[in-house]
């Protein structure tokens, strides 16, 4: 299993005394990439995540964070969690831990845009990482997982379980989803609107590369749904930046139109338009009450995690367990 | 090699196009997949350092094509070798139309029609044909056209010149229209008839006065061929006013007149000035009347002769610029001289007798100073050839043999009107006509009266009651009449009856003179006659009938034929033209047509004169320019002459145009481009297809 790289010095200091994990702490994408069962990926960065949070000093935050926190001499034995005790050696209590278990849904767009790259690997192997990486940490906090692969239709389907092999299977089906044509998210809205009879969380991960309106009125339906939303946009690290140099005839792997380009000249204008629709789209979402985020697929998971998890924590959500009354609107991105 | 479109090689400045673009043209690199191209446009090509030429062959191509277009479209050709110049020209045949009307009589109209006349007989060449036409109210033929090749056709111009020095303008009005159909058939017929291959053309030459009529035009379909030019001329001053008499719908004594003004639409000045005016000085008049009228309007005014303008017979205005309209004739007042013979035993003062009556009647006649004397023998009638009584009346029977004396003097051309006064002169009726028996005096009583039942008004007595405004006599009651009856074959007729069928008045033509006679007098005991408004015309009637008409035609237009008046006796007219001129009129005719000039003409016949007026007709005096889009309007091209060096241009044009037409090189031209662009399509796809094969094996 790649180690992540020792870390020899401190994280710059958190809002609210928290302290991030020491930087070369996390796994190099190009390093976690080269595991090619996609379980043993996510695995790696949960573990990797969840040791980083027991080395940090501050005790509260992984405990509320994660719903662990140390043993203190007076805590209720009955919620001790032995299972991290055999992997960890030391005590936590688990928290909650008979409340309604979260059902989260997954989705993944696995059009051809995803298929595009500069790395070594590409959007959608990105994409399938993190989603195999929310779906172990869910389960491990024993909440139902759901998984829903598409691009212009439903690729792969998964309802929202916790159950033996259930994760198993949802590996299985991120793996071998094949890449689409074209994004429609019609069809997997449809999907969960049949089949989520409660609420819960559904995570959209996508490039988003279409336009506002048409994403808006998806997202809204989601949103019209009851369900809590969280975006989370996958790009190339090319796109974000268009770093091309050769005038070249561009091929648009969706529509398959070609424009001859030269990259020298338009990539200020690019960049702007790329900027206008990000904020377009971060306007949207902050409308629609939808956390949004944003990976480039050269930033490593675990701190791409953790940044995620981390943020949500500031603004009082957990990412697990749902109160009763439903989540308010926050600003959402990073 | 020349051009005919030579505009169309500016599309060679078109090739600099395929340079530009293969210049600016970019191969690509390559290929690049890209997720989504959304936020991407495409890069215009430009000009760069690092721009170069590429694909040699190809622009080589592209350019050729389009160059062979280019030359296609400029139409080229191949010249022959001989050269085109004036000698060259086809020869024209040109008709020179120059005004004559009295409207060029101003300023220095005529001189600048001379001149222009002279510059186009300059522009004539040794093939040009020419004829010279002048017109006013009627075209004339001042040099024809002659036959082609004669040698009269180069000094002809010569020749024109100098009938142009004699020419001047005349009095008449302006009929352009006619003028203008009578030369275009012409030449178009000369054209015609002798397979001309001349061009015709026409020239006219005149100060195209609104005045001008061009009714003619409008049913004249106008040959194609002949187009028309016009040299207009203007004078440098515009102002131009006339008058004229306008008739008086009172009988007036012709004193005082009624005078219309009239201002030109063009003209700047508005004050004018009027006066009666002779060739004596003393009728000059020295009392002008002002009169105001604004351009474009008339005005009438009333000018009084004066006493010291009573023979003044002409109106002469002053304060326009054009003096050749200002003079306006007339026939100065004249009364006739006539004498009525009345025989009747009733005194001129006697209110009941028919003298009394009859000497009112005649007494204020505008045209005549009658004298009525009394006949007491029959030795007072006037004998044959003397001038004298024209009209006896008899309403008493005369002593003496008179019935013999005045059917000789009827015979002789007098007239006899017979109004028996009681019973007792009845019976002269029946003597003096033959086949009329008297039958009865009828008097009627109180509250019955008889009236005018049946009248001819063909007669010259009854002419003039003719409308139906004036022919009512139903409010003339007669009371007493002499009964008279026609015989089976009469010569007499009754010219009019009362409504009881009895003759009221008879009439015999006798010789040349008349017999009438009235069966019921006029005095207040027998009718109502003499009190009618009818009585007074129908005794000027009798008068016209006896001594002949006094009016005369006046407002006469120049060239316009006069009617003479119908004198007793026919006699034959010898008519005095305002220059002095002498001409005889045809005997028997009344028609006088040599009206050339206005002025005061005088018809004589024997001791007889009768003076009439002739003046300008008063369309002429229209001097407003005319707009020449009217001409158009009615179908007669008019066209722009043009320079000898302009007719050359245009003929090696034509020439030119023909050659094109023979050679057509464009037609190679257009098939060697079309090539062209076949074979560059296939190198092109040729090398496109290298480039994708080259850039997927880099890819």
């Amino acid at each position: 299993m790649p180690q992540s790289r020792p870390d020899d010095k401190q994280g710059a200091a958190l809002p609210g005394g928290r302290a991030a994990p020491r930087t070369g702490s996390f796994i190099e994408p190009s390093t976690l990439m080269r595991i090619k069962n996609l379980q043993m990926r996510a695995k790696v960065v949960v573990d990797g995540f969840l040791s980083g949070l027991h080395r940090s000093p501050v005790h509260g935050f992984s405990v509320e964070f994660t719903e662990y926190r140390q043993y203190s001499p007076g805590d209720d034995l009955r919620f001790l969690d032995w299972r991290l005790y055999a992997r960890s050696d030391r005590y936590y209590i688990k928290r909650f831990e008979d409340e309604t278990n979260l059902r989260c849904y997954l989705l993944v767009d696995l059009s051809r845009s995803m298929g595009f790259h500069t790395l070594a690997y590409d959007k959608a192997e990105y994409a399938k990482t993190v989603a195999a990486t929310l779906a172990y940490f869910l389960t491990l906090q024993r909440d139902a997982v759901g998984l829903v692969a598409f691009d212009q239709g439903i690729r792969e389907y998964l309802p929202a379980r916790f159950r033996a092999g259930h994760l198993h299977r949802l590996m299985m089906a991120l793996e071998h989803a094949p890449a689409g044509t074209s994004t429609d998210l019609a069809a997997p809205l449809e999907q969960i609107a049949r089949t989520a009879r409660k609420r819960g969380l559904v995570v959209l991960l996508s490039d988003l590369l279409a336009p506002i309106e048409t994403i808006e009125t998806q997202l809204g339906q989601l949103r019209s749904q009851g369900h809590e939303v969280v975006v989370i946009r996958i790009l190339d690290p090319a796109e974000i930046n268009f770093g091309f140099r050769d005038e070249s005839l561009f091929f648009d792997l969706e529509s398959g139109r070609e424009l001859y380009v030269d990259p020298t000249a338009v990539r200020v204008d690019y960049q702007r338009r790329f900027a206008e629709h990000a904020r377009d789209l971060a306007r949207a979402c902050n409308d629609l009450g939808i956390d949004r985020y944003e990976l480039a697929t050269d930033q490593p998971l675990d701190r791409a995690l953790f940044d995620l998890l981390n943020s949500r924590m500031r603004r009082g959500r957990r990412f697990a367990r749902r109160r009763s009354a439903p989540a308010r609107p926050v600003a959402g991105g990073r | 090699m020349g051009f005919l479109v030579p505009l169309y090689l500016a599309g060679l400045a078109a090739l600099s196009l395929p340079v530009i673009l293969h210049l600016v043209r970019r191969t690509p690199r390559g290929r690049q997949d890209f997720s989504s191209l959304m936020f991407l446009a495409p890069t215009v090509p430009k000009l760069t350092r690092r721009s170069r030429l590429d694909q040699l062959l190809l622009l080589a191509m592209r350019l050729a094509a389009l160059a062979l277009f280019a030359l296609a479209f400029a139409r080229p050709f191949l010249r022959e070798a001989a050269s085109f110049s004036h000698a060259d020209l086809p020869g024209r045949r040109v008709a020179l139309l120059v005004d004559t009307s009295a409207s060029m009589r101003r300023a220095d109209l005529w001189q600048q029609a001379v001149k222009l006349a002279e510059r186009e007989l300059g522009e004539l060449g040794s093939q040009d044909d020419v004829a010279l036409y002048t017109f006013g109210e009627r075209l004339q033929t001042v040099i024809g056209f002659e036959q082609e090749g004669t040698e009269t056709t180069q000094a002809k111009p010569q020749v024109i010149r100098q009938q142009l020095a004699a020419l001047k303008p005349g009095w008449g009005s302006t009929d352009l229209g006619t003028a203008l159909v009578a030369v275009a058939g012409e030449i178009d017929s000369t054209s015609d008839v002798r397979q001309s291959s001349l061009e015709p053309q026409l020239v006219v030459i005149s100060d195209f006065q609104k005045g001008s009529r061009i009714e003619a035009l409008q049913s004249f379909e106008w040959p194609k061929r002949v187009p028309v030019v016009t040299r207009p001329v203007q004078p440098a001053r515009r102002t131009n006013a006339f008058c004229h008499i306008l008739p008086d719908e009172e009988e007036q004594d012709g004193a005082d007149a009624r005078v219309r003004v009239v201002n030109a639409a063009d003209s700047a000045g508005e004050q004018f000035y009027l006066a009666w005016s002779g060739d004596e000085p003393q009728v000059k008049g020295r009392h002008e009347l002002a009169v105001y009228v604004p351009a474009g309007q008339s005005r009438v005014v009333r000018l009084a002769r004066g006493t010291d303008a009573l023979q003044a017979d002409r109106i002469v205005l002053r304060g326009d610029d054009h003096p050749f309209d200002n003079t306006f004739y007339a026939v100065p007042p004249r009364k006739e001289q006539a004498t009525i013979l009345y025989a009747g035993s009733d005194g001129p003062d006697d209110a009941n007798g028919m003298q009394y009556y009859l000497r009112l009647a005649v007494a204020n006649d505008p045209l005549r100073q009658v004298e009525v004397r009394p006949l007491h023998t029959i030795g007072d009638l006037p004998k044959p050839g003397e001038s004298g009584a024209r009209l006896v009346v008899v309403t008493q029977s005369p002593a003496g043999d008179w019935t013999a004396g005045l059917q000789s003097y009827v015979e002789q051309g007098g007239m006899v009107l017979v109004v028996p006064a009681d019973r007792e002169a009845a019976p002269i009726v029946p003597a003096l006509f033959d086949d009329v028996d008297l039958v009865a005096e009828l008097r009627r009583s109180e509250g019955e009266y008889a009236l005018l039942g049946e009248i001819d008004f063909t007669h010259p007595l009854f002419a003039s009651f003719a409308g139906p405004r004036y022919g009512d006599f139903t409010k003339i009651h007669f009371w007493k009449q002499q009964r008279f009856a026609l015989r089976a074959s009469a010569v007499t007729r009754a010219v009019a009856r009362f409504d009881n069928g009895d003759p009221a008045l008879l009439e015999r033509r006798l010789g040349t003179g008349r017999l009438l006679a009235l069966t019921s007098g006029w005095n207040p005991d027998d009718s109502q006659l003499a009190l009618s408004s009818k009585f007074v015309p129908l005794v000027g009637a009798m008068l016209d009938l006896a001594c002949g008409t006094a009016r005369v035609a006046t407002g006469g237009t120049v060239n316009e034929p006069v009617t003479l008046p119908d004198l007793p006796g026919s006699p034959a007219f010898v008519v005095v033209a305002p220059g002095g001129l002498k001409i005889d009129v045809p005997a028997g005719s009344r028609i006088f047509a040599a009206t050339d000039e206005p002025g005061l003409y005088r018809a004589t016949a024997g001791t007889n004169e009768i003076p009439f007026a002739v003046n300008l007709a008063a369309v002429e005096s229209n001097t407003a320019p005319l707009e020449l889009e009217q001409l158009a309007q009615r179908g007669v091209p008019l066209g722009k002459s043009v320079s000898r060096a302009e007719r050359t241009e245009r003929v090696r044009q034509q020439r030119d145009t023909e050659l094109e037409g023979r050679q057509k090189v464009w037609r190679w031209l257009i098939v060697a481009a079309v090539g062209l662009l076949i074979l560059e399509t296939w190198w092109a796809g040729r090398t496109e297809r290298t480039i994708a094969e080259s850039s997927l094996r880099a890819a």
